[in-house]
């Protein structure tokens, strides 16, 4: 059976997924954004912190996926439904690249900026609202970027820990060896990196400070 | 009454002062919204009910059958997602709602999902996993298939009959003679080997040895074990002529087979219930094996084997 | 009964020298880092209502430091500063950075707004209406010099020079009474430089703010200051107009007069 007419056969199951896949994605990394950009403001702030804060994050990117959602499995209300755990170790995988990128971002605003900013009487506050945060904005979506994009192949694991998402098409496709199974997992998850990669990328280059 | 979108871009713009910024502020709300909007339009099954399985043959085996009995009786469509990686696996996607039934066994349900001891009898199990699946999951248990596949302890059928040894109890006398072979997991857990010794004395001439499931009952046959734990439904045992020792002391936890259906979709599609319900009892030890040998040993397509045993034991007329 | 009659007596005081008094005074001011080194030592210094305070000196003389003491962006080790009467340390910051125009040597315009924007920026976040830091906007523009069309530009849209015009427009917003400038034509060409100084000297005969303006170029501080604010390592060396400075014994203003060479009779007397 050619791939596409598979595809449009089973169209319920795959878009099913897909949306699925996509709630995982939406969901970490919401979580993350709301976390982790806060985290990377208070770093740039204080530098004292930098050094711890990075350092976890890093080395929660650095344990290999599957192992992390091992981990968290016999947690008592996060192994009682996969989706919950799912979540939290994508967002997890998410902070790195979130509050590194604003770390470097707000660092990155011109100090004669920012000191003429203070210099004239704008509050902590009004100075990362109206300055830091709308001038580091490029530099954080491309963390947003890097983060999603990670997210939707870390998101295909899941599936191992029956979280759903289209990695349960690459999973059953793996152990019935049926590659259009699993081409039909792979290719929308790749098509769905690939768009993310894109659509922010653009949104990225045209929110660049000149 | 402003709509939320120029809300959010005045907002915006008073805080970051460019419309750039205030398009990047619409796209993280996209990215807020996108779950809730997901959640919203859920797929609809109003007419179609998925079927899914382990994956290893037996499960596919039971999968297929449940699948075509609904197909045959009901003008429900069936959608088959077989070969889940496991347990947890089903059980996620019970819970989830990604799949509406899939066929599980007592005992497992019992130790994997509600992580209890596994001991009891056929009926107390069966009881207890059908309540706590109820209350606790909201997934009712439909009634068994009539195996029961637990583990079993494999002698060459000539030895079986040479020494007439029907039990465990009986065979334990000659354990000394023989030399045991098991699968990994067997020797690890505590209701696995170390149990069954002590509950029957066994003491095996020098260490058991530990070995790939699949190669067992080969190894059987080629007098390089004497005994060994496989399955109770295993296809190779008629075949291979092995025998089966009656676990007299009731040692081994029951493992029925039965088919697992979520609440809603009981409520939404009764008519599905009704149809599982026709298979109680329908499927005895020995004829698991001889499916199962059909698929495994003789490599015939599953939805065939299926078929043909649903028309051999007249479910498929209506 | 004697114990509130002092008081009148004190607040008496108080009002007169707030009106009469320096517009800004440093009292006993020190100033150490971090590490300890000192920058400030026991600094007294007091600018006059109205007039061009220059600070000239070499970098680590700490002039710098003495502008940042002013609107605190710096806190004195030891010492007080007083800014209108009132000690620095006892209103809030934020007030009182509002109430001072800063404009540094990198300009330090908000890249990602207009120029009117970043002109409005103070009276904005002071809450005057939309159409007042508009006509606000357009008459600064027209003071410093610059066409009313280039409201709309964004800053890297401009030169060197047509940003800072608009860097001291912002600071001149809000019309605070105290402007604070720290080498704020250094990075600018010397065309471009020596207009901006014109200009800026008929702006200031026309607003009469008090400024402190801090320097290394002894031209610069000739032609603009009412009165020069020698420092050097720390410690203020001497005060003197322009034209005492030229003529002063004081080794270290002798150096900078040798260093500079000649054509300084014509800065001191503001023509060319």
């Amino acid at each position: 059976m050619n791939f596409f007419h598979f595809i449009a056969q089973n169209r319920g199951q795959v878009l099913e997924l897909t949306l699925e896949h996509l709630w995982l994605v939406g969901v970490s990394t919401l979580l993350a954004v709301l976390v982790g950009i806060p985290l990377g403001i208070l770093i740039a702030h204080w530098p004292l912190l930098n050094k711890p804060v990075l350092a976890t994050a890093n080395v929660i990117q650095t344990i290999p996926s599957l192992a992390l959602f091992g981990f968290l499995l016999p947690v008592p209300w996060l192994g009682d439904r996969a989706e919950r755990l799912a979540i939290l170790a994508l967002t997890l995988y998410a902070l790195l690249p979130l509050i590194r990128n604003t770390y470097t971002g707000i660092r990155g605003v011109d100090p004669a900026v920012v000191e003429a900013g203070r210099g004239m009487g704008l509050t902590d506050l009004q100075l990362l609202l109206k300055v830091e945060l709308p001038l580091a904005l490029s530099v954080i979506l491309s963390g947003v970027r890097v983060a999603v994009v990670i997210s939707v192949g870390l998101a295909t694991i899941a599936a191992a820990i029956g979280a759903g998402g289209l990695g349960e098409l690459i999973f059953r496709g793996l152990a019935m060896v049926n590659n259009q199974l699993i081409l039909a997992g792979a290719i929308p998850a790749a098509g769905l990196a690939l768009l993310a990669d894109f659509g922010l990328g653009w949104v990225e280059k045209r929110l660049r400070p000149q | 009454m402003m709509q939320p979108r120029n809300l959010a871009r005045r907002f915006a713009q008073s805080v970051a002062g460019s419309t750039a910024a205030g398009v990047c502020r619409a796209l993280v709300l996209a990215i807020a919204v996108c779950p809730l909007m997901i959640s919203a339009c859920s797929s609809s099954r109003s007419d179609r009910i998925v079927i899914g399985s382990k994956n290893f043959t037996e499960s596919l085996i039971l999968g297929e059958i449940m699948a075509q009995q609904i197909e045959a009786h009901t003008h429900l469509k069936v959608e088959r997602r077989f070969y889940l990686a496991g347990t947890y696996i089903c059980h996620q996607g019970m819970l989830s709602g990604r799949i509406d039934v899939y066929p599980e066994y007592t005992g497992t349900a019992l130790t994997a999902i509600l992580k209890e001891k596994p001991e009891g009898e056929r009926r107390q199990v069966y009881e207890r996993v059908k309540s706590e699946y109820e209350s606790r999951f909201g997934l009712t248990l439909g009634p068994a298939f009539g195996f029961n596949d637990t583990f079993a302890m494999e002698i060459r059928g000539e030895d079986a009959r040479h020494l007439n040894l029907k039990t465990l109890s009986q065979a334990a006398a000659y354990a000394p003679q023989w030399r045991a072979g098991f699968g990994y997991e067997f020797m690890e857990r505590p209701d696995g080997y170390r149990g069954l010794a002590a509950v029957y004395g066994l003491h095996f001439a020098g260490q058991p040895r530990v070995m790939d499931l699949g190669l067992l009952a080969r190894a059987l046959r080629d007098h390089q074990i004497d005994i060994a734990a496989g399955n109770a439904t295993d296809g190779l045992i008629p075949t291979l002529d092995l025998f089966v020792l009656e676990d007299d002391r009731h040692y081994f936890p029951p493992y029925e087979a039965v088919p697992v259906i979520r609440g809603e979709t009981l409520k939404q599609h009764p008519e599905a219930a009704l149809a599982l319900a026709q298979l109680e009892g329908k499927i005895s030890d020995q004829e698991m094996r001889q499916l199962n040998y059909a698929v495994d040993g003789q490599r015939r397509d599953v939805k065939d084997v299926v078929r043909e045993f649903l028309q051999q034991n007249g479910l498929l007329q209506k | 009964m004697q114990r509130s009659a002092l008081n009148l007596i004190c607040l008496a005081t108080m009002e007169r020298d707030a009106t009469n008094g320096p517009a800004i005074e440093f009292r006993d001011v020190t100033y150490d880092l971090p590490n300890g080194q000192r920058v400030l030592a026991s600094l007294n210094l007091g600018v006059q209502r109205g007039e061009i305070l220059v600070l000239l000196g070499r970098s680590g003389s700490g002039k710098t430091t003495t502008l940042k003491l002013i609107n605190r962006l710096l806190s004195p080790t030891s010492g007080e500063i007083r800014v209108e009467g009132k000690a620095a340390s006892a209103e809030d910051v934020v007030r009182l950075r509002r109430r001072i125009g800063y404009v540094i040597q990198e300009i330090g315009l908000f890249p990602h707004y207009t120029v009117e924007r970043n002109i409005g920026l103070v009276p904005s976040i002071e809450g005057w209406p939309q159409e007042k830091i508009h006509t606000r906007a357009t008459e600064l523009l027209q003071m410093v010099g610059l066409d009313a069309q280039l409201a709309l530009r964004y800053p890297h849209q401009l030169s060197g020079g047509q940003r800072q015009r608009v860097g001291v427009a912002r600071a001149l917003a809000a019309d605070p009474q105290i402007l604070l400038m720290d080498e704020p034509f250094g990075a600018l060409d010397p065309l471009t430089r020596d207009e901006l100084q014109r200009e800026f000297l008929s702006l200031q005969r026309r607003l009469h703010k008090t400024v402190v303006f801090v320097t290394h170029d002894l031209n610069e501080a000739l032609r603009l200051g009412s009165r020069i604010a020698l420092m050097e390592a720390g410690t203020l060396v001497t005060v003197l107009s322009p034209a005492d400075f030229l003529r002063s014994n004081n080794p270290l203003a002798a150096a900078y007069v040798r260093a500079f060479g000649s054509g300084l009779d014509s800065a001191a007397n503001r023509g060319a």
